[in-house]
């Protein structure tokens, strides 16, 4: 607006309410209405779709075909023989008789459909809803073709369609039936309109396979660890390992380990089970190379490299032992050994055996001998170099050397694993029913192939869903991975922002969770751009679980490399065939793990630079996420060479390529050795090749919507991602057709005056998280001290923070007691039987109030603590029994799902009830801005007495200034600013970070609008006393302030008890809030009361309200245990001679003994003269002051009664036991 | 249309009073949104699209919370 008011232009809405509006009232019909929700879940989706081949994704090198296809080609054929052969004949020399071979032709999923019993559905699909509603899981039913063949006769009809079972599916893959729906479709299906998919639903819950940091694919990194010195005899702590990866995507590690000896042997695990091999042994089966050739091509022409000849030599020198020359001799060696545990076909030869386990198990990123020869060699030149330490070892823990382990490669190779297993075991019980001969078996029968096929469990529907809700890998070979449990979690609802960080969390494994050593969480540079410096847990996984920087992307497209190796050829690299190559001079350039050449060091360059200018302007068909790692030589640096990778589920993120101005992506490799400014005018001329597209791309998701966090501390901005996580916030805007445990949620949220860009970019908007605020700075009343928080009662009457719990609970009549296990005709039902008197009146049963005339309850009603919520008749008894709520809350009954069956054909025995609790704030509920600034609502003061300023504003919230001087949240103060400038002039402030710097200060930018505004220039004014009216000495700093209220609420907290529960054996109260049991008064509290002399609160403590107890005691023996009583109810002592001695017949069972032994003893000793023994003394003695001794017995007897903790009384009889005895002194 | 296999005699409760009738209930389709009359032990499913889950109605009764 013009201050002359001549010329108004029109302002643009900075809160884009109106259009917010629109679009939840019209959801776009095509498209979604916030597109990067959908990318950035793109990982999980494409990885899940690699399995199909009609997965979408380019083909790239390949034929299009999916993961599960790939899988089965390697899976291959098992083959069983029927043993009919005459010994000698041409079916083998041990008589093998028929060949029988069965493969998996094809697999199929198909997405999950109402099942063909159910005739009445006029929807054949299922959509997700209906799995989360129902609770049940979404699943598609998959097939597997299984084909075999009799002695290589394949024959059309030889097949048999196998069912597997209902597979889950992930959400919006696809197999989903709400792929690539646009907004207003999603919602008419019940979903969120800005639903993205990527996980699992397995019993109503949302579940996803988390990533996992595994070491990157097909490249040698160099390990030193001292651990492999204990790996045998020789061994040394040097080796190289290659992470090597099947077209599948499933994988296999090789370790060559050196010894001390200057040979080298090759590691790698089948079936779990390890087993290494020398060096030479493959390296001649592979090519049949002669030593001269394996000689040549580990110098490499650097003969006077001693230390390199002498260990060529021991290498060549010490294979000779074995005696085997030629490659075949190797083969044959290798197969004889390996026969026993690799379960092949009986009448494959060992060479062919040799060959088949060198296919499987070394290098099975390459197919070609060839390759795998080179590739071996370079990791015997590496292996060489970091013994020699002209090169360094790598770090495993730099993002350099890592990877993702994505969602849908890892339940790829479970499948095939699972699909492997059900195969061998079909050939197993072949071979079973071969050797049993009852009846023999023949090949040719079709319908005794198809009757083994389907005797096999191929269930492995059930097992994916297993290893869904569990997380637990079972797996022959364990994948090659580190861990065997942990791999999915729950997708938690709590709020938006915890929800999309879910799909953006990536963790290092659980193996290192257990580590003593730290190094692995340490936050390394090369992380920059990939993993977010801010979003990380404290505490226990803090560096463990990381989050991926917002741009950071996860490649899951094959790309198209083919051509790469003939035009790095054509433009100067010296081909891998070329036998003259001086190892000292030239680099190796490497494609995905294959040895394509070698260059010099500027030829080498030179090949990165064009690469990068081909692949940013799209020229020579390289694709634009091919990672180009040069590392150049350096004395003892990284080990150098060309490394180029196009394969998938590598990490890369959008720069700025300065030369020509494109967009280029970088993966975590390359941008090692890379110069990568942050900012344009950062850019340093010749070096910098790169600029960032906006500064604030390395951090996470969450990490950006903290706003100002560049004014922040940093570990401040830590909290604010754990804190914006646990908010009170709008989880769902679907929230009648979610059936989660508990669900959170603000009734009363705003959207921030004062929000980063990537605010809206998020739809931030659709799921309010907090409540603007007018926060005043100020020490007053004193209840906000130690961060506490004074809230203004009526901005709390105005529904500031104002809350509600969805709580659920589900009634499944199937689990209740008296339950029939077969589900045809169950014998409980939902309703009121006979026996509950419904007519109102005065008879009129009590659960009527709750129930309706359907045994469930009204929507609306208010329930107590133990009030009826479902009634249902036992057939059995004809008896109406009741289902009690079991909150300790009132709750309101919100909502009654009746669950039907998977068929829609049977009655109701499943309920799904939904509570509303109500919260509104109470003293005690955790409150926080956006700065890590978290503080416990200590008063709700009454708004009379709250301070106001000139204008009459009152503050919502009052903070006390001691929370900024340590923690140094200057982007609260920024933001207090911001929002009260906002406010006043309706805009929405930008709070992106690094917007702003020294020369052009945010307080300038914001004190400036203030001014305008009428505000003093810093933000304070001064302000009253709301009791005495009186203006403080002080300015007061106010203004507005996003506030956020957190899930810990004192309610679900708070633990009081007097009297309650007790553990029965120490009759001690019992522990745990749900219990009703009370809080440890522990061993330090006690020293606390004993160092303060305060001596009756520690008996009040220790005694009086813990296991107080009475008890007889035995002033003569001590004893505590030996109670005995006589009966006295018909007069004094009328059994025995000596008298009891309290009042109700009690006496000392041990004394009386020990009496009446005396007597005996005094009568013998009258008759003989002598004097026996006196019997032992106990072994503990423990003295009890009189003030303890309540009263002693009446008739002046031995019997006391004392007050003892009862564990002590415990404790004596334990004691006791073990033949120890307590003795008491009472004084 | 009454359930077959109902016990006649009411087995406990000790009282002979004469049972109220038992009426149908309406519920409603979670997917289409259709008003189902469903009998107690009748199959969940509705009429209109066999949908498998039925929402309860909000009562008619007048529902009053003592506001404080």
């Amino acid at each position: 607006m013009m201050p002359d008011g001549s010329r108004k232009s029109k302002r643009q809405p900075t809160f884009n309410t109106i259009q917010r509006e629109e679009s939840f009232k019209n959801p776009p019909k095509t498209g979604s209405t916030y597109p990067i929700l959908n990318e950035f879940v793109t990982p999980h989706i494409e990885s899940f779709n690699a399995l199909f081949d009609d997965s979408g994704l380019p083909k790239g090198d390949g034929d299009g075909r999916g993961l599960l296809s790939l899988g089965l080609k390697d899976i291959g054929e098992r083959v069983v023989f029927d043993g009919s052969g005459e010994l000698g004949t041409e079916s083998g020399q041990r008589g093998w008789g028929n060949r029988l071979s069965i493969w998996i032709e094809e697999v199929s999923i198909a997405p999950p459909r109402v099942p063909d019993r159910d005739t009445w559905s006029t929807e054949r699909k299922i959509f997700p809803t209906e799995a989360r509603e129902r609770l049940t899981s979404y699943r598609g039913r998959m097939q597997a073709k299984v084909c075999w063949s009799i002695n290589g006769n394949i024959h059309p009809d030889q097949f048999v369609m196998r069912d597997c079972g209902l597979v889950p599916i992930m959400v919006r893959s696809v197999r989903c039936n709400i792929r690539s729906l646009p907004s207003a479709e999603l919602v008419r299906r019940h979903e969120e309109p800005e639903e993205f998919g990527g996980y699992f639903i397995i019993n109503g819950n949302e579940r996803l396979i988390r990533y996992l940091i595994l070491p990157r694919r097909n490249h040698v990194t160099s390990l030193l660890r001292p651990s492999f010195a204990n790996r045998g005899p020789s061994y040394t702590q040097y080796a190289v390992q290659i992470r090597c990866v099947r077209p599948d995507q499933s994988s296999v590690t090789n370790t060559l380990h050196y010894l001390s000896n200057g040979s080298a042997m090759l590691r790698f695990s089948w079936r779990k089970q390890e087993y290494v091999i020398p060096i030479m042994l493959i390296l001649k089966a592979l090519i049949g190379a002669s030593d001269k050739e394996i000689f040549d091509n580990v110098m490499m022409q650097d003969y006077e490299n001693t230390f390199l000849t002498d260990r060529v030599e021991l290498l060549l020198r010490s294979f000779k032992m074995y005696s085997l020359y030629t490659g075949d001799q190797c083969l044959e060696y290798l197969g004889d050994k390996f026969r026993v545990v690799l379960g092949m076909p009986e009448d494959w030869t060992n060479q062919a055996l040799g060959a088949w386990i060198i296919q499987k198990m070394v290098l099975v990123h390459l197919k070609s001998a060839r390759d795998k020869f080179r590739m071996l060699v370079f990791m015997l030149r590496k292996l060489y170099s970091v013994v020699s330490s002209s090169c360094c070892a790598d770090n495993p823990d730099s993002p350099q050397h890592q990877e993702v382990l994505l969602p849908g490669y890892l339940y790829g190779m479970i499948i095939k694993e699972r699909l492997e297993e059900a195969l061998s075991q079909v050939r197993n019980q072949i071979a079973t029913d071969v050797r049993k001969e009852e009846p023999p078996v023949d090949f040719l029968d079709k319908r005794y192939i198809i009757k083994v096929v389907n005797k096999v469990n191929w269930d492995i529907g059930s097992k994916m869903s297993n290893f869904l809700a569990t997380g637990n890998l079972v797996s022959p070979s364990g994948l090659d991975l580190q861990q065997a449990s942990g791999f999915t979690i729950v997708a938690e609802k709590l709020n938006w922002m915890r929800y999309i960080s879910h799909f953006r969390c990536i963790h290092r494994g659980a193996f290192f969770a257990e580590l003593k050593t730290t190094t692995v969480r340490k936050l390394l540079p090369e992380a920059w751009g990939f993993l977010c410096p801010v979003h990380t847990p404290d505490g226990a996984p803090c560096g463990l679980l990381n989050h991926l920087s917002r741009t950071c992307r996860i490649i899951t497209a094959p790309l198209s490399v083919a051509e790469i190796p003939a035009l790095l050829a054509a433009h100067g690299m010296t081909q891998a065939f070329s036998s003259s190559i001086d190892g000292r001079k030239n680099l190796c350039v490497q494609l995905d793990g294959r040895v394509i050449g070698w260059a010099r060091q500027l030829v080498a360059h030179q090949l990165a630079t064009n690469l990068r200018i081909w692949k940013t302007e799209g020229r020579h068909k390289v694709p634009l996420d091919l990672e180009i790692g040069f590392v150049p030589e350096s004395k003892g640096g990284q080990y150098p060479g060309l490394f180029l990778f196009s394969t998938r589920a590598r990490m890369m993120r959008p720069v700025k390529f300065i030369a020509n101005g494109k967009d280029d992506q970088v993966g975590s490799f390359e941008q090692v050795y890379m110069n990568i400014a942050i900012k344009p005018d950062e850019v340093e001329l010749g070096v910098s090749t790169h600029v960032e597209h906006a500064p604030t791309n390395f951090l996470s998701i969450l990490a950006n919507l903290t706003p100002f966090s560049d004014f922040n501390q940093s570990p401040r901005n830590i909290y604010q991602c754990q804190m914006g996580k646990q908010t009170m916030g709008t989880p769902s805007t679907a929230l009648q057709h979610r059936t989660d445990n508990k669900l959170y949620r603000l009734q009363t949220g705003q959207t921030p005056v004062v929000r980063p860009h990537l605010h809206n970019t998020y739809a931030m908007d659709s799921f309010p998280n907090g409540t603007n605020a007018i926060v005043a700075v100020i020490s007053y009343t004193g209840y906000d001290m130690e961060d506490a928080m004074i809230l203004n009662k009526s901005a709390h009457e105005r529904g500031f923070g104002y809350g509600t719990v969805y709580k659920s609970q589900i009634i499944d009549l199937k689990e209740m007691r008296g339950a029939t296990k077969s589900s045809a005709s169950p014998t409980l039902h939902f309703g009121l039987g006979h026996d509950v008197r419904t007519a109102e009146g005065n008879e009129q049963h009590a659960c009527c109030q709750f129930l309706d005339k359907d045994g469930l309850p009204f929507i609306g009603t208010k329930l107590d603590s133990g009030d009826p919520i479902a009634a249902y008749i036992d057939e059995t008894t004809g008896r109406t029994r009741f289902v009690k709520y079991k909150g300790d809350e009132q709750g309101i009954v919100h909502e009654i799902r009746m669950l039907g069956g998977d068929t829609g054909d049977t009655e109701l025995q499943k309920l799904h009830i939904t509570f509303r609790i109500t919260r509104s704030p109470v003293i005690g509920d955790k409150f926080s801005s956006r700065h890590g600034q978290k503080g416990v609502c200590s008063q709700k003061w009454p708004t009379v007495d709250m301070p106001f300023s000139e204008s009459g504003m009152q503050p919502d919230v009052i903070i006390n200034p001691h929370a900024f001087p340590s923690r140094m949240t200057i982007g609260m103060l920024v933001e207090s600013m911001a929002g009260k400038a906002g406010a006043m002039h309706g805009l929405a402030q930008d709070a992106t970070p690094f917007q702003f710097s020294e020369e052009d200060r945010a307080i300038d930018y914001f004190g400036e609008q203030l001014l305008a505004a009428g505000y003093n220039y810093y933000g304070n004014e001064p302000m009253y006393s709301g009791i005495t009216g009186q203006e403080f000495a002080a300015d007061i700093y106010i203004g507005v302030v996003y506030y956020q209220r957190l899930r810990h609420m004192v309610l679900d907290k708070f633990q009081v008890r007097t009297t309650g529960p007790v553990d029965p054996v120490t009759r001690q109260p019992v522990k745990g809030r749900k219990r009703a049991g009370g809080i440890r008064f522990g061993e330090m509290e006690r020293d606390a009361l004993i160092a303060h002399g305060t001596s009756f609160l520690l008996q009040d403590r220790l005694m009086n309200c813990s296991d107080y107890s009475t008890t007889w005691v035995c002033r003569t023996c001590g004893s505590l245990i030996s109670l005995g009583y006589d009966d006295i109810s018909l007069g004094e002592s009328s059994t025995g001679t000596i008298k009891a001695t309290g009042p109700g017949g009690e006496y000392c069972r041990v004394c009386r003994a020990a009496a009446e032994d005396d007597e005996e003893r005094a009568r013998q000793a009258l008759t003989t003269g002598q004097n026996p023994d006196r019997s032992p003394l106990p072994g503990v003695m423990v003295a009890i002051p009189s003030s303890n001794v309540l009263r002693s017995s009446s008739k002046g007897g031995d019997l006391d009664v004392v007050a003892v903790p009862y564990v002590f009384r415990y404790l004596c009889a334990e004691l006791a036991a073990m033949g120890i005895a307590v003795s008491l002194e009472v004084r | 249309m009454n359930q077959p296999g109902q016990q006649t005699t009411s087995a406990g409760g000790g009282g002979n009073f004469i049972p109220a009738p038992r009426q149908d209930m309406e519920y409603i389709c979670a997917d289409c949104g259709a008003k189902n009359e469903i009998k107690s032990r009748e199959p969940i499913r509705c009429r209109e699209c066999g949908h498998r889950i039925m929402y309860k109605k909000r009562t008619k009764r007048m529902v009053q919370f003592e506001a404080r």
